[in-house]
């Protein structure tokens, strides 16, 4: 069993995944944590009475070992680390939604201040590519910016939403590191500098990422998944109902290989092989974590895990010995595993003795109505599944529908459904009323987003008045462009956004590539070459034509480009194709995103008059507050009065300002957000370089 | 001293119930004991342990499934004869396994309690108590609840006979022959009783009862009257108890009080002051422990709690420790017997893993042909739904023997699901659009693997009344799902009581009609809940009630032809006058009602809810403080200059908290209860007010006792 080596309680609130460990003298490994109230306390054990005096930084009133840091604005990120090699110590970065401070601890210096348009969403400090200099990498609104020591932007890219997540991570093995995103619309992109080498698609917003070894990485889901990636395949994952706050690798077990830490909501520390997935440790903190770490926090030459909790509560760990031989719990292997077998015993057995009862029930005639109540069934009950495009009508909006139905009278009860992302939860259930009981079942699915799912379905079948029911189990993959229906082509009308490719495969594998990607009614057939089909949106509504010609020359009509996008990656990693050149041209988006830049530049303007008036204000209010002061000083009550009233109004108008900009500044980050996913958006027409 | 036990499984049975595991008493002394078991099969297993390995000393045929199992013989000399209860029969086999009595008692409900002294067998069915002596009736009792468990005061102490019923409605009934002697109020539906220190404590008269919401206490039981002892409050919330033993597992020339939960834990309690037991020991299994007894089982000179769980797994925990102070050589050797034993396991897996894809390819060729059935493996599952007193909520509990995959549960009610910390598995809300289909709530819980047990809370709404349906499917094959129904009933927070207040003001609502008493009691049985389904003997019955949720109480007393409810909570008048109306209308009985409306009914029930009301938003309002507070304690260093009022807050800042978090939307309840009572008081009147209720949430906005009152004498 694996104990604490060290347990402190400090005074202090942490915020959640706002903890990092830095050398800030070059020396002693500082614990540095958001708190409270826009503050960053460090908390340094081993050089007691080293006080700050300057504004800054102020000893905290409640310990004697913590420091304060005044940000004077709620924390979004927090790192340590170098970010010049030259100083010999480490630098504290801290971002907050508008600007990101990079600060000399050791000698309370600024190393530099920027201002970041884009918000700071997540950080990570470390040598990306070939780029010689440590980078400070933030991600914010659609943005990714690298910051040198002087503050110079010498990285800057976009991605497709907010981002969430980030880590450094080898991931093609070439010896330099990569940059892995997460970000809000569930994707993981892996940049290679600015260039996208890999995408994988989650299941939820990505909250968190950290490299394991090699190209290994772990990942956290807002929906209380964690797990492995290798490169762009998963190894394993986790669900829980807890949420992963924060992720970390550190080996444990003294194995040489890192496991995956995680720290849960509820409280709960646990590490897993990054193998299996398996639990080899954990441990119950009173309250939710708030940041898992490694450091030579003793100064002993050993690095701990150290885990920190919301309530200020910190434990570090010490590998397992060799002794130990990585069991770090409290229970004997070989008992778990008797238990285990004999359990798989118990239910062989019982299986066994189904199959048993089986053959009884079998010899006993031919089915009558009491065998109905205990759930038996004719045995050659099978159920039918088939996917349709349903058009709607005046109540129902237009769907995929699933139609499941069983091959004889027996009933269909309920129908779960498990599929991640197109569901609110991770699972959808069809329970008809009694009365509405029947061999089949028409579900409509309406996936949100472009993207092929798995559907999981566990069919309930039994009679009317079983209390038991056979439980059909099946999956199918509803395609990914499952929301488009085919319509005829001369009555939809064309749209003039355009598409065009050459490709060098045969028309009849690009008509396969359609069947396997769209919903088709059952007896189409595909003409040969050259032929067009068209589709129209469930969606929107709108048209989408693809022409395919004899030399493989295909133009998709569309005026989302979004869809374009998505249609050019599914046929390019179906065909393995790994460079495409296109021609694209988008009137009515790109009419669309000139009004948003002309938007983007109003509102800059409005920005900064606000900002001016701001300015302006506060001169006068520092006039007023003199005068009403000086009022005070010679009793003259009245004027003083006056002018607290006359500051009281102006306080007012202040705050109204301070609404306008807020809502300028909202606007113009959704104006930002807009231009950064047309350039991500278009990047995605293509294929390669 | 800290009482460390370490766990070590022996063997597993089939699925067991309550009180069927006992230790044979040690043949020499310090020997080790057998260990004798009944499961649900009908098997009777006995076994002891040979080097850490269980040899069976006999196993008997599978029959009728095993209620309870008991050791008797003559009295005064080691109680050495097995007795079982298996549907209407009591069987008895010797410590060889030998049977040498079968008994076929004709009840008609099959036995659910047993206790055996002597050549005196004590039974009972669910409503039935029955006294054999040498297999002759003796004394027969008709009870007007559930029989839950049976005992007798130990006979060759005590110069007279007297079994003591465990009842549901939260009564001991102390009989003497065949009539009631006493009735003891307990604080919790009784599930188990025990003799305290095994033989009734120090007169004899001594009784340890468990409650199904995990109360504890021993009652001494004199020929008058009984003397309350002691009795633990179920503080921590943990699970209703199953089985008590008395066993002095510390070591310190005193019994210790074992128990047993139904939510896996094992207690120990020591008495270091005799009235104040103090719990020296727990540990959690992972499912509902049956029962349990100390000995010494696994190894001489050990002591031990043998314990049995639902799914028929029989562990000790043992004062040995696993890691020995011993040589490297008898190290090894224990490695040896593990290693065994899983070799040995693994080839009987091997085996059996043969045979069943055998049978699976049976079973798959069978559903070519046309004719075959196909059945449905059962699985049995223990489920408990319960009202928790101090929430209000229902708590719903599911065991089944094997993993559980997933659960489905769908009402036709509105309710609301709460999260149970206990529980690991990943819940999904589905949307229920369609309102054709009846549903209100469709939820999965999707289990972690090797999850039994699965608990749930449950938020009912008063008025609101439906069918909750669970469908569990386990993890066996063929994959199959069961479904178990739970009905949220009208009155759903009700609570079944002894005594109440009758100096409050009550409203009332009389039933007249051509009903038979069955009738009446039916409806009684659908609008409340904890009343028994069967009518009871009597002519006239009176139940009274209380609401979990205001404490606000409910008197209904009924005979043929006549129902009175009395309540001095409008709503619940109101509740049960529509339920009652409708019910009628459906069996197309022609009823009368009446009621009679008490004017200052309203503003007793509206001072009841004052206080719970003004503490509520005052915990809102603290709570709302602590943060702030908090930044203002970081940032100035010290509280000195806050008032007393602030500093107690950041003094209670972590109970405050928990506290907020224990009761969610307790608030909302109270204002929901409130406009409730608002749209009842004027609907007997025959006005709606409707329209008037947004006023009334804007008055509870900013409370104030007496504006609300006044508003709703304006009204």
């Amino acid at each position: 069993m694996l104990l604490p080596v060290f347990t402190l309680k400090l005074r202090h609130k942490i915020s959640p995944r706002m903890v990092a460990i830095g050398r800030y003298d070059g020396t002693h490994p500082c614990l540095a944590a958001a708190t409270q109230a826009g503050k960053v306390f460090i908390h340094n054990p081993h050089t007691r009475g080293q006080h700050f005096s300057t504004s800054r930084v102020f000893q905290s009133p409640l310990e004697s070992d913590v420091s304060l840091l005044n940000i004077n604005q709620a924390v979004s990120c927090l790192t340590a680390g170098v970010l010049n090699p030259e100083l010999g110590y480490d630098a504290l970065l801290v971002g907050t939604q508008t600007n990101l401070l990079a600060y000399d601890v050791y000698n309370n210096s600024d190393l530099f201040y920027r201002e970041i348009a884009d918000g700071a969403n997540a950080i990570v400090l470390g040598t990306l590519g070939d780029i010689s200099s440590p980078l400070a990498i933030i991600g914010g609104n659609c943005a990714l910016q690298g910051f040198d020591q002087e503050g110079n932007d010498l990285f800057w890219t976009v991605t497709g939403d907010n981002v969430h997540s980030l880590a450094l991570c080898d991931f093609d093995g070439d010896g330099k590191k990569e940059l892995l995103v997460g970000s809000e619309d569930f994707d993981i992109r892996v940049f290679k500098e600015d260039e996208i080498v890999a995408e994988m698609t989650e299941t939820e917003i990505i909250t968190s990422l950290c490299p394991m070894y090699g190209s290994r990485f772990g990942y956290a889901l807002s929906n209380g998944t964690v797990g492995v990636y290798d490169k762009t395949a998963r190894y394993w994952r986790i669900k829980s109902k807890n949420h992963a706050i924060c992720i970390h690798a550190f080996d444990l077990n003294s194995d040489g290989v890192n496991e995956l830490i995680t720290g849960w909501s509820n409280g709960k520390v646990d590490a897993r092989s990054d193998r299996t997935g398996e639990v080899i440790f954990k441990d119950n903190f009173s309250s939710a974590v708030a940041g898992v770490v490694e450091g030579d926090y003793r100064m002993d030459g050993h690095i701990q895990l150290i885990c920190c909790s919301v309530d200020g509560e910190i434990r570090g760990y010490l590998p397992g010995t060799a002794e130990m031989r990585g069991n770090l719990m409290d229970t004997s292997a070989e008992q778990d595993l008797i238990r285990e077998l004999s359990q798989k015993k118990q239910n062989l057995l019982m299986e066994l003795r189904n199959y048993e009862q089986n053959a009884k029930a079998e010899s006993s005639g031919p089915l009558n109505e009491t065998d109905g109540q205990r759930g038996i069934i004719p045995a050659n009950t099978t159920l039918r599944t088939s996917l349709s495009v349903n058009l709607g009508n005046e109540t129902q909006a237009a769907h995929a529908e699933l139609c499941i139905s069983t091959s004889n009278d027996t009933i269909i009860r309920a129908v779960l459904i498990f599929a991640e992302g197109i569901f609110v939860g991770e699972s959808h259930v069809v329970h008809p009323s009694i009365h509405n009981l029947s061999s089949s079942i028409r579900i409509p699915i309406t996936p949100p987003k472009d993207i092929p799912v798995d559907l999981h379905l566990k069919m309930f079948v039994g009679y009317r008045s079983s209390t038991q029911f056979h439980v059909f189990e099946l999956t199918r993959q509803l395609p990914r462009f499952s929301m488009y229906a085919l319509t005829s082509p001369d009555t939809a009308s064309e749209p003039i956004s355009y598409v065009n490719f050459t490709i060098a495969e045969r028309p009849q594998r690009v008509a396969m590539w359609l069947k396997q990607n769209f919903l088709f009614p059952e007896d189409t057939n595909i003409q040969s070459a050259p032929f067009q089909v068209c589709f129209t949106s469930l969606r929107t509504g709108c048209h989408l034509f693809i022409k395919i010609k004899l030399s493989g020359e295909i133009t998709l009509n569309t005026d989302d480009i979004d869809l374009a996008g998505d249609i050019i990656q599914s046929m390019a990693s179906s065909f393995a194709i790994e460079e495409l050149q296109v021609e694209a041209d988008f009137p009515v988006y790109f009419e669309e995103l000139r009004k948003v830049l002309i938007k983007v530049d109003e509102y800059h303007s409005v920005h900064q008059k606000l900002s001016a008036d701001m300015a302006d204000n506060s001169n006068l209010i520092r006039s007023l507050l003199v005068r009403a002061e000086d009022a005070r000083l010679m009793r003259d009550m009245r004027t003083m009065k006056n002018r607290y009233m006359e500051l009281y109004d102006l306080n007012k108008d202040l705050v109204n300002g301070y609404k306008i900009r807020c809502n300028n500044h909202t606007e113009l980050l959704g104006n930002l957000k807009a231009v950064n996913q047309a350039i991500q958006r278009a990047g995605h027409l293509r294929e390669g370089k | 001293m800290d009482l460390v036990l370490n766990r070590t499984d022996y063997l597993q049975v089939g699925v067991t119930s309550q009180k069927t595991m006992k230790l044979l008493p040690a043949s020499k002394h310090k020997a080790t004991q057998k260990v004798v078991i009944g499961d649900h099969d009908g098997v009777v297993m006995c076994f002891g342990m040979k080097k850490g390995e269980a040899v069976a000393v006999f196993k008997t045929l599978p029959g009728q499934k095993i209620a309870r199992l008991q050791l008797g013989g003559v009295l005064n000399i080691p109680q050495e004869r097995i007795f079982i209860a298996a549907g209407s029969e009591i069987r008895g086999f010797t410590k060889r396994g030998k049977q040498f009595l079968s008994f076929e008692t004709n009840l008609t409900e099959s036995i659910k309690a047993m206790h055996i002294s002597g050549s005196d067998l004590f039974l009972s069915a669910s409503y039935i108590y029955n006294h054999y002596c040498d297999c002759k009736d003796q004394h027969y009792y008709l009870c007007g609840d559930k029989i839950n468990d049976v005992i007798c005061l130990p006979m060759e102490r005590l110069p007279r006979i007297v079994p003591i019923l465990a009842c549901q409605d939260r009564v001991l009934r102390v009989l003497q022959g065949s009539d009631v002697m006493y009735e003891i109020e307990v604080p919790g539906p009784p599930t188990v009783l025990a003799l305290h220190n095994g033989n009734g404590g120090d007169s004899g008269e001594d009784l340890l009862f468990g409650t199904s919401d995990g109360k504890l206490g021993l009652i001494q039981i004199t020929t008058s009257k009984p003397v309350h002892k002691w009795e633990i409050r179920n503080e921590k919330k943990r699970g209703g108890i199953l089985c008590i033993d008395s066993f002095d597992i510390v070591g310190d020339g005193v019994k210790d009080l074992l128990v047993g939960r139904d939510d896996g834990m094992v207690e120990v309690y020591s008495f270091d002051n005799p009235n104040e037991p103090t719990v020296r020991f727990d540990q959690t299994l992972s499912e509902s422990v049956t029962s349990l007894q100390g000995g010494c089982v696994g190894k001489d000179g050990y002591d031990e709690i043998v314990v049995s769980t639902y799914s028929g797994w029989i562990t000790g925990l043992t004062t040995e420790p696993i890691h020995k102070e011993s040589g490297p050589g008898e190290e090894l050797k224990i490695n040896q017997e593990m290693q065994n034993k899983i070799s040995s396991l693994r080839s009987e897996l091997e085996h059996l893993q043969y045979k069943v894809l055998q049978e699976r390819e049976n079973y798959q060729q069978c559903s070519q042909s046309s004719k075959a059935k196909s059945t449905v493996p059962s699985f049995s599952i223990n489920d408990k739904f319960t009202l928790n007193k101090d929430d209000a909520s229902y708590s719903l509990i599911l065991e089944v023997q094997t993993a559980i995959d997933n659960v489905l549960i769908q009402s036709d009610v509105p309710i609301d699901l709460l999260d149970v910390d206990k529980n690991s598995a990943v819940v999904s809300f589905s949307s229920c659009d369609s309102e054709a289909n009846d549903n209100f709530l469709l939820a999965t819980y999707r289990c972690q693997a090797n999850t039994t047990r699965l608990e749930l809370k449950i938020r009912s709404i008063e008025g609101q009344y439906g069918i909750l349906q669970a469908y569990v499917t386990p993890r066996i094959q063929p994959k199959t799902c069961q479904v178990c129904q739970y009905h949220i009933k009208p009155l759903s927070l009700h609570q079944r009581t002894h005594f109440i207040d009758h100096d409050r003001p009550m409203n009332t609502l009389t039933l007249t009609g051509q009903f038979s008493f069955a009738e009446v009691h039916s409806w009684v049985v659908f609008c409340l809940p904890e009343v028994p389904e069967k009518p009871p003997a009597e002519e006239c019955v009176t139940f009274y009630f209380q609401n979990t949720f205001l404490d606000t109480q409910l008197e209904s007393i009924y005979r043929k032809g006549e129902g009175v409810f009395k309540s001095d909570n409008i709503s619940t008048i109101s509740i049960l006058k529509d339920v009652l109306s409708k019910e009628a209308t459906k069996r197309k009985i022609n009823l009368n009602i009446t009621y009679e409306i008490n004017e200052v009914s309203v503003k007793h029930t509206l001072k009841l809810i004052h206080p719970k009301l003004e503490y509520q938003l005052l915990l809102a309002k603290k709570v709302q403080l602590i943060d702030a507070l908090k930044e203002l304690q970081v940032h100035e260093g010290n509280m000195d200059f806050l008032t007393p009022e602030y500093r107690s807050i950041l003094e209670e800042a972590d109970h405050l908290q928990e506290e907020y978090k224990k009761q969610p939307a307790h608030l909302e309840r109270l204002y929901g209860m409130i406009t409730d009572l608002f749209i009842d008081k004027f609907k007997f009147k025959g006005t709606n007010v409707k329209s008037k209720v947004p006023l009334l949430l804007e008055i509870l906005d900013s409370y104030d006792q007496n504006t609300l009152i006044a508003f709703f004498d304006a009204a």
